[in-house]
């Protein structure tokens, strides 16, 4: 599987410097900055588990918490994953499942196991923007967005908290919920360390910030993360716990009958 | 005192007028600060609790102001084209700067939650326009098989759609109605019709027409009573004094008001229009009194003080007691209603300042030669109308018991009449009913579930109270009972919600279209809610630690009493069926905000109204030293204010804002007559020591100078009647009329009194003041 991925990586890297060689100097264009990011953030290692513990706070300050366990299997480089989340607060909803089967080139397939009526219920959505569990993240800034949807362009280099990164303008190629998105990706390792979203009366409506990134088993990972929703104020505070990469994470995991019972070796 | 002020003035005519047109350029600086409020809000006190807890409501639920769209195609709105344009009109308006976009509630931008083969489908009603009548015919299905939006977002007939348009900030909300009023002229056809409502085009609309109100009407209202003047006195030049006083005191009254920082409300852009009648009454008196000493006498000086001395005393009484009737408005709950009466208060009391300076300055330096000629004229011409005055004297004189039975009987009709007042008010109908505001008020009404708010908060004191079943059955009974009203069109809270998950959830069986019986079942209903839209969508109905909700209540009607049927049968409701413990329930909502202001109004004004009573009557035991003459000086007034009033009930017109503070300064102003009719009659009886010769002397300059202020009080009130807002119509008919009953009993009332009981009164109550001379 590191190979396999290895490879694809070199691969992508060929065909992006055999392209774009004419620009010359080595210099990524703002597509191939924005692919690298992508892999680098939503692609990292072959499968992961984290403990999530999530603050949402409205404007007046009150607080709601969401603690889920998430496990992500990549089955292709930028391709499609598989998503489980078992939530364990608030204690409502405990022992509530979710899965996605994330395919970057149609529509999500969702599950949600409803434990007070012990019943399994896909729930089709046919868009990518509506709110992760109630939270100011979109299904797309938990998985990520396929590069050919939006138009990018590198506006400069700039330094952010004392890091080298690019920032680059991205304009949805159709319709979408936000009409302009601008990144600060590092130069180095290409995570995210802010991205501002613009909405259709071209203010800035919502700011993500990689607020921690620490090494998780060998792999750079953004432990806290913000998305701030400037115009109502509502925030959500994401923390990584216990991230852990190339567990070996088994295919049956994403099935019907883990989201009845949750696979308490994966969650705990 | 005052007969120096008059004497100074006279000599230096030129320099008083000067000080004073200085003082006044000086007032006039401060206009360009107005600030106008139109925040019905605002007729609470920043504390009022009910204020208090409707903005900790606004605060706790996110709850933005609101411009709502209506789309009318009597053809229906189902087809392609009608729902294209739909479409394109919410795109848009989501572009204008200060919509909060994702809280936009219409077919375009709102999702539907339903079950299709068992899965859980969100989406948007319209995120793809339907082309064909398959497409239109399952958009149809999908509206209405969803009853959070039947009534809302589309009528029942169809033939209706909504768009609901929260804006971040009110003082935005004229511009952003513009922009949405040029996207939907740019995107719709002749088929459609569009209408524009909700609270903050209201009153930016109700601002716009103060405006016009001060900058039309009110000097609409100056040229006709200039004209009205200028009949009663048949000369350009004596048209002047009382002009530029009426004008004086409007600047300075407004200018102190906008200086010291006051917002100008709807009461106080009413202030130049009752101030400029009243400023200029006393003038009325000087200039007649003047012009009849004059043409005796051919010296200005002589004749002035002549004339002023008899009317210091009136004119300060009937100054002081109408600004008492206004001053007693500051005894009211209601701060606008607080501010126009001390400041009316303040502009009586400058022009009277102005009637006992600048006005006789003004009469100084009118040319002698053509006030001579000029009064020759007038004295032929006069004759006749003064054979009418002294017949209305002698039938008033010798008729005295008719009246009073006449009265006695008006009096009687006038108490009945005041048991029939039905106290009621609403603010979109202070717009006249062929107003664009109250035509898109109608229609909305008419095609959805209402447009006027009121909540129902229920407080359950501790976190997921309002999870918990019972709680949650509670408030769908609660609904239910609500919705039973007529007035009630639709009711939405967290409980519809989770009912709607229930039914989808079991592939829309109507079994579950109920409240689950759990708490964690309703927990997990709302989490997944949660997972389909944005983070915002409950927070209209629930707080963030679902500790309280909020049921919204749409009436089509905005009327107190209606709100009051409202809230009376839910507390009947409530008491039968008593919530869960710990649960508490209160009402809010700016309809019923509406009602806590108009409840204090009428007690407000009640008390106002007694409290002017008394004082104005304290006024006149010491004004006329008698205890029964203070009675006597009273009763007219009370005759004139009840018989208005009993008029107000029996032709059923509501008992409103206007009407109440119409009531509060009634008194201050119909006692006048009667001070100037008692005041002079005291003085001719002591000169001519004979109530005949006293009466025959009131029937010629006194009646002329009384009912010509008369004419001008209750007819310069009348330009107000052309105003396109109703409390502007209901003041100016209200005055006329009650000026109107207050001169016929000043003139026919309180002569018939004195015939009847005067000789006693003057010679033994009035003995003080002119005991001496009655011995003889």
């Amino acid at each position: 599987m590191k190979i396999v991925k290895i490879f694809i990586i070199s691969l992508t890297f060929l065909v992006v410097f055999g392209h774009k060689l004419v620009l010359a100097q080595g210099g990524l264009s703002a597509y191939d900055i924005i692919t690298q990011s992508r892999l680098s953030f939503f692609y990292a290692g072959d499968d992961m588990k984290a403990k999530v513990l999530m603050e949402l706070v409205n404007k007046n300050g009150q607080k709601r918490v969401r603690e889920l366990t998430m496990l992500r299997k990549d089955y292709e480089e930028g391709g499609n994953q598989k998503y489980f989340m078992y939530f364990h607060q608030p204690a409502d909803v405990k022992d509530t499942t979710f899965m996605v089967y994330k395919y970057p080139d149609k529509d999500d397939d969702r599950w949600l196991f409803i434990p007070a009526i012990n019943l399994v219920k896909r729930i089709a959505a046919n868009d990518k923007y509506s709110s992760f569990v109630g939270s100011d993240f979109t299904y797309e800034d938990v998985s990520g967005r396929k590069p050919e949807e939006d138009t990018h362009t590198l506006l400069r280099k700039d330094i952010l908290d004392g890091k080298d990164c690019y920032v680059i303008e991205s304009i949805p190629k159709s319709a979408s919920e936000y009409t302009k998105r601008i990144s600060w990706i590092d130069a180095t390792d290409f995570l995210p360390l802010k991205e501002e979203f613009y909405d259709k009366q071209n203010e800035v409506y919502r700011r993500f910030e990689a607020q921690e990134i620490r090494g998780m088993n060998g792999v750079l990972t953004i432990t806290k993360r913000v998305m701030k929703n400037t115009k109502t104020g509502h925030r959500s505070e994401a923390t990584f716990e216990d991230v852990e990469y190339n567990l070996g994470i088994g295919d049956d995991i994403f099935s019907e009958r883990y989201l009845r019972k949750a696979p308490v070796q994966w969650i705990k | 005192m005052l007969r120096k002020l008059t004497e100074t003035v006279i000599r230096f005519p030129k320099t008083t007028i000067a000080v004073f047109l200085v003082a006044t350029i000086f007032f006039a600086f401060q206009f360009p600060k107005i600030r106008i409020d139109t925040d019905p809000e605002n007729m609470l006190e920043q504390k009022q609790p009910d204020r208090v807890f409707y903005d900790k409501v606004k605060k706790e639920f996110g709850i933005n102001d609101l411009l709502v769209v209506g789309i009318v195609n009597e053809q229906g709105i189902f087809n392609s084209d009608t729902l294209k344009r739909i479409a394109k009109v919410a795109d848009d308006i989501l572009k204008i700067k200060g919509v909060i976009i994702e809280d936009v509630v219409s077919l375009r931008t709102s999702e539907n939650v339903t079950s299709e083969d068992g899965t859980l489908v969100v989406r948007r009603f319209m995120g793809e326009i339907p082309e064909s009548p398959e497409a239109i015919e399952s958009l149809k299905r999908a509206v209405y098989g969803n009853p959070f939006f039947v009534d809302k977002i589309i009528s029942r007939d169809g033939k209706a759609a909504s768009i609901y348009i929260p804006i971040e900030k009110k003082d935005q909300s004229y511009r952003i109605s513009k922009e949405i009023e040029a996207i939907l002229k740019k995107e719709l056809n002749s088929q459609q019709k569009y209408y524009l409502a909700g609270l903050p085009v209201a009153e930016d609309t109700f601002g716009h027409e103060m405006f016009v109100q001060m900058g039309i009407t009110a000097p609409m209202a100056g040229f006709f009573i200039m004209a009205l003047l200028f009949l009663i006195f048949r000369m350009g030049v004596a048209v002047v004094p009382p002009m530029l006083d009426a004008m004086l005191s409007v600047i300075w009254t407004m200018g102190l008001l906008i200086g010291s920082g006051f917002t100008v409300h709807i009461m106080s852009s009413m202030i130049p229009i009752f101030l400029m009648p009243i400023a200029l009454l006393d003038d009325i008196h000087i200039l007649s009194g003047f012009f009849d000493r004059y043409s005796l006498t051919r010296d200005k000086r002589r004749a002035l003080l002549d004339t002023m001395k008899d009317l210091y005393r009136p004119m300060f009484f009937t100054s002081i007691t109408s600004a008492v009737g206004f001053g007693s408005l500051a005894l009211a709950d209601i701060p606008p209603v607080r501010v126009f009466g001390l400041f009316v208060a303040f502009g009586i009391m400058a022009a009277w300042l102005f009637t006992n300076t600048m006005v006789p300055a003004i009469i100084m330096l009118m040319n002698e030669e053509k006030l001579a000629a000029f009064l020759e004229k007038r004295q032929k011409r006069i004759s006749s109308r003064d054979k009418i005055l002294k017949a209305f004297g002698r039938f008033s004189f010798y008729r005295s018991k008719a009246i009073l039975w006449v009265s006695l009987a008006v009096l009687i009709i006038g108490i009945m009449g005041i048991y029939q007042i039905r106290v009621n008010d609403n603010p979109v109908k202070w717009f006249k009913p062929d107003h664009k505001i109250r035509i898109a008020d109608n229609v909305m009404n008419q095609f959805f579930g209402g447009t006027y708010m009121a909540y129902l908060a229920i407080d359950g004191s501790k976190e997921d109270t309002i999870k918990n079943p019972e709680v949650m059955s509670y408030l769908d009974k609660l609904q239910s009972h609500l919705e039973s009203l007529k007035i009630v069109g639709k009711t939405s809270s967290v409980a519809d919600v989770v009912k709607r998950i229930n039914y989808v959830l079991h592939n829309e069986d109507k079994a579950f279209d109920t409240v689950p019986q759990s708490q964690e079942e309703i927990g997990q209903y709302l989490f997944l809610f949660s997972m389909t839209g944005d983070p915002n969508d409950l927070d209209n109905f629930l707080d963030y630690n679902s500790q309280k909700a909020n049921i919204w209540i749409q009436m089509k009607g905005g009327d107190n009493i209606q709100m009051r049927q409202v809230e009376d049968s839910t507390g009947d409701f409530i008491n039968k069926n008593p919530p869960p413990q710990g649960i508490a329930i209160r009402w809010s909502g700016l309809t019923y905000i509406n009602k806590v202001w108009q409840n204090l109004m009428v007690w407000g004004m009640l008390k106002a109204v007694l409290g002017s009573f008394l004082i104005v009557f304290f006024l006149m035991v010491w004004e006329f030293r008698s205890l029964r003459l203070g009675i006597i000086s009273m009763l007219p007034l009370s005759v004139a204010i009840i018989s208005s009033y009993g008029l107000v009930g029996l032709t059923g017109k509501d008992y409103d804002m206007p009407i109440a503070v119409c009531s509060a300064l009634s008194l201050g102003m119909a006692i006048d007559f009667a001070i100037h009719y008692l005041q002079r009659f005291k003085t001719a009886y002591r000169e001519l020591k004979s109530m005949e010769a006293a009466h025959a002397f009131m029937a010629g300059e006194p009646y002329r100078a009384i009912l010509g202020n008369a004419i001008v009080i209750s007819l310069g009130f009348l330009p107000l009647i052309a105003s396109t807002l109703t409390p502007y119509v209901t003041v100016g008919t209200f005055f006329a009329l009650l000026m109107a009953f207050s001169t016929l009993a000043t003139l026919i009332l309180l002569p018939a009194m004195i015939q009847l009981w005067g000789k006693s009164l003057f010679s033994a109550g009035g003995g003080s003041a002119f005991g001496g001379k009655q011995e003889d």
